[in-house]
């Protein structure tokens, strides 16, 4: 079973690339389950065609700690095992813990399993790494690999390259690594050639570039992915590419975070200023 | 770049926990009942650790935080907490103080009281202090509750010549020397808090679930009437303190003065009581300092020179300095846990007189005070019962006076203020080196 974990700026298109994604791995043949890490719970919405899910928290909230696997675990599009985390209303309580008691939760009560015959497990973890509990899907040797998505927009990058950062920590006291970047694109200008050139200097590569197409936005109107909503669309074979990519990816690095000198020159050599 | 010290963790720390001296301070006010929004087992931890030094009940509430009140916010444990406190204690009011967890998933307090209907009828006033112990000591959490229950309850209106006192955390004995001295002066003196009666009562047929006594809630709020504040504490000059609050809000003159302990602090007392109330000191104290100092005199020869480690709490090692200084022991270590980074000042302001180097240092543990005396070989130690493991490792004596004392009773009749407090420490300190050299002596002399 691999374990990987999505990271990226807030926005970035973490959810959408990941359900798609998720989906194309589940066209494949593949055995996948989904943990969502976002208060918000949207993780699997396109999977399940609707925000629809009980989270572990709530469950747990409102049943205490006698909760069943079928309780908090959905199942989506192919087959995949849907979970969301949940957490407390904005501006209350403390997310972060409430990732760490769902993903402890799931784990007690066997999620993760060899008999559950999972091929894969994705966490999709909300914007930055900013305490412990939004670091518990890398600690411990949970997720042992992270994708950063990002896009050729500044702060997509400055946030892609602090994500490095915490992976360098972890990675030292834990297994996880880097497998690279995967670039939902903004139409940036030169944003293939810029975020590969970032990828090399930190060390990894740009694993996919999935070009911006309105398709995805429709699809999610549909409460769909585009896989599902439009197999035959081209913005479909992008996801599916990078669902194949991830499949047959061997290349797991530790990250070389940039200065934000390094980071600023490289806009200026490939960016609007090129 | 400057090459930081080695990371040394805290050892045996010498202070308590910031919550603990907010209860102990909710405990000194009438009909109030202390509060934990957080964990069950800080609470357990505070009322044990009060219980073993007052050896009297101290109930404690805790909102009783699980699992879930971390990760949504524990204002529904909160709400009902006070709810079941108010129908079970009927109290008038609740000291609300927080817990390290509460503090660090960032728990706006202030918003869930604003938002909280009590159910109780007539509600009692609820008074909210935030005391993550990771920040401070329990003396910190103290002065912050203090603080908080004046500038929370106290009132403007018609100015009246009473006196706020504010002795800090002094002994239930220190407590009633201070009423009977105030008495003495004719003075109106509101003191806050008042633990002389709660912690320090007598037995009863029937317990009582709030003991009798504390500051009466209108005292509190009159405090924002008075002529004066007084404050004991050379630490707290330029902090945030009850005084402070009165004198921000309401323009009431601070005196910030040090723990009178010892002839010279408590004569500053004594004459700003005078000065304050337009008397004299009476006579009863005149009489009390006359046969003080004459005692000095007479036991000089017992104890000039001698050597002596104090350890507490920092405006009590401040105070003993200055004791120790004037009887002509060398205070050579003057440690405390505290942080207030004024230790230093405020001890070499009191030992100008030491007959040698006094050292104070703020922000030590036991792990470091040991270290110290090893290389210091005091002749004894003074403070609470936390030193007795280096005490006895030294073989030396250990004086316990302050908080907390486990290992003995009487911790909460120990009188350390006035002239009369400052007999008594004379007495104890002179006794106990009198009885070492005797111990030691191989003949077994019973006239010394």
């Amino acid at each position: 079973m691999r374990k990987i974990a999505i990271y990226g700026k807030g926005g970035i298109g973490k959810s959408t690339t990941t359900q798609n994604t998720v989906a194309a791995l589940a066209e494949m043949g593949k055995k996948v389950m989904v943990v969502g890490c976002d208060p918000k719970a949207d993780s699997t919405r396109l999977l399940l065609g609707g925000l629809a899910q009980k989270t572990v928290l709530d469950t747990l909230r409102e049943e205490g700690e006698d909760v069943e696997l079928d309780d908090i675990r959905r199942t989506g599009f192919g087959n995949t095992h849907c979970t969301e985390s949940g957490g407390p209303e904005p501006g209350v309580g403390c997310a972060g813990r409430g990732i760490i008691t769902s993903i402890n939760l799931l784990e007690q009560l066997g999620a993760y399993h060899d008999d559950q015959n999972l091929d894969y497990v994705f966490y999709d973890v909300l914007g930055d790494v900013v305490c412990g509990g939004f670091a518990m899907p890398i600690r411990e040797g949970k997720a042992q690999e992270i994708y950063i998505v990002c896009s050729g927009e500044m702060m997509a990058m400055y946030a892609a390259n602090n994500i490095c950062k915490g992976i360098v920590k972890f990675a030292q006291a834990g297994g996880v690594r880097l497998g690279g970047l995967i670039c939902n694109s903004r139409k940036v200008d030169n944003e293939r050639e810029m975020i590969e050139e970032l990828a090399r200097q930190l060390g990894t590569r740009m694993i996919h570039f999935v070009p911006r197409d309105n398709d995805v936005q429709r699809a999610e109107i549909n409460r769909k992915t585009v896989i599902d909503w439009k197999p035959e669309a081209a913005q479909a074979d992008e996801y599916r590419q990078l669902a194949r990519a991830i499949d047959a990816n061997d290349r797991f690095v530790i990250p070389k975070p940039l200065t934000i000198d390094s980071l600023e020159h490289l806009l200026i050599d490939f960016g609007m200023a090129a | 770049m400057p090459v930081a010290e080695p990371f040394v963790s805290t050892r045996n720390p010498c202070k308590a926990c910031s919550p603990l001296g907010a209860c102990l301070a909710f405990r000194g006010i009438e009909g109030a009942v202390p509060f934990l929004h957080g964990s069950q087992g800080c609470a357990t931890y505070i009322r044990r650790y009060l219980i073993s030094h007052f050896r009297e009940p101290m109930d404690v509430a805790a909102s009783s935080f699980s699992e879930s009140s971390t990760v949504f916010g524990g204002g529904d444990k909160l709400r009902r907490g006070l709810d079941n406190v108010s129908r079970q204690y009927q109290p008038r009011m609740i000291g609300i103080a927080t817990t390290c967890l509460v503090e660090t998933i960032g728990e706006d307090v202030k918003m869930l009281l604003n938002d909280y209907h009590p159910a109780a009828e007539p509600a009692p006033d609820l008074v909210h202090v935030s005391t993550p112990s990771y920040r401070g000591t329990h003396v910190d959490g103290f002065h912050a509750a203090v603080r908080a229950v004046v500038g929370q309850l106290a009132e403007a209106g018609e100015p009246t010549s009473s006196v706020n006192l504010f002795p800090g955390a002094v002994s239930p004995a220190d407590l009633r020397h201070l009423k009977e001295i105030a008495s003495a002066f004719s003075l109106d003196v509101a003191i806050l808090p008042d633990y002389s009666d709660t912690l320090d009562g007598a037995q009863l047929e029937e317990y009582r679930k709030i003991p009798e006594g504390g500051t009466p809630l209108a005292s509190i709020r009159a405090m924002g009437r008075a002529a004066v504040s007084i404050e004991f504490g050379r630490t707290l000059e330029g902090s945030a303190t009850g005084a402070a609050e009165l004198e921000r809000k309401f323009g009431i003159a601070r005196k910030t003065l040090g723990w009178p302990v010892g002839v010279v602090e408590s004569d500053r007392f004594f004459s700003e009581l005078s000065a304050i109330s337009g008397r004299p000191v009476p006579q009863i104290f005149v009489r009390e300092r006359g046969r003080l100092v004459d005692s000095y005199v007479d036991a000089h020869k017992y104890v000039f020179g001698k050597r002596a480690i104090v350890y507490g709490e920092e405006d009590l090692v401040v105070g003993l300095a200055a004791f120790l200084s004037e009887i002509g022991i060398q205070p050579v270590l003057c440690a405390s846990g505290g942080q207030s980074g004024r230790l230093e000042a405020a001890v070499a302001a009191v030992t100008a007189s030491s007959v040698g180097p006094v050292l104070a240092r703020g922000n030590l543990d036991f792990a470091a005070v040991r270290e110290l005396a090893l290389e210091m070989k005091p002749d004894f130690m003074i403070g609470g019962s936390k030193g007795y493991s280096i005490a006895r490792e030294l073989d030396i004596p250990l004086i316990r006076v302050g908080f907390p004392i486990h290992d003995r009773i009487g911790g909460q009749r120990i009188l350390h203020l006035g002239y009369r407090g400052a007999q008594q420490l004379f007495d104890a300190v002179t006794n106990t080196l009198l009885a070492r050299a005797q111990d030691r002596s191989p003949v077994g002399y019973s006239y010394l």
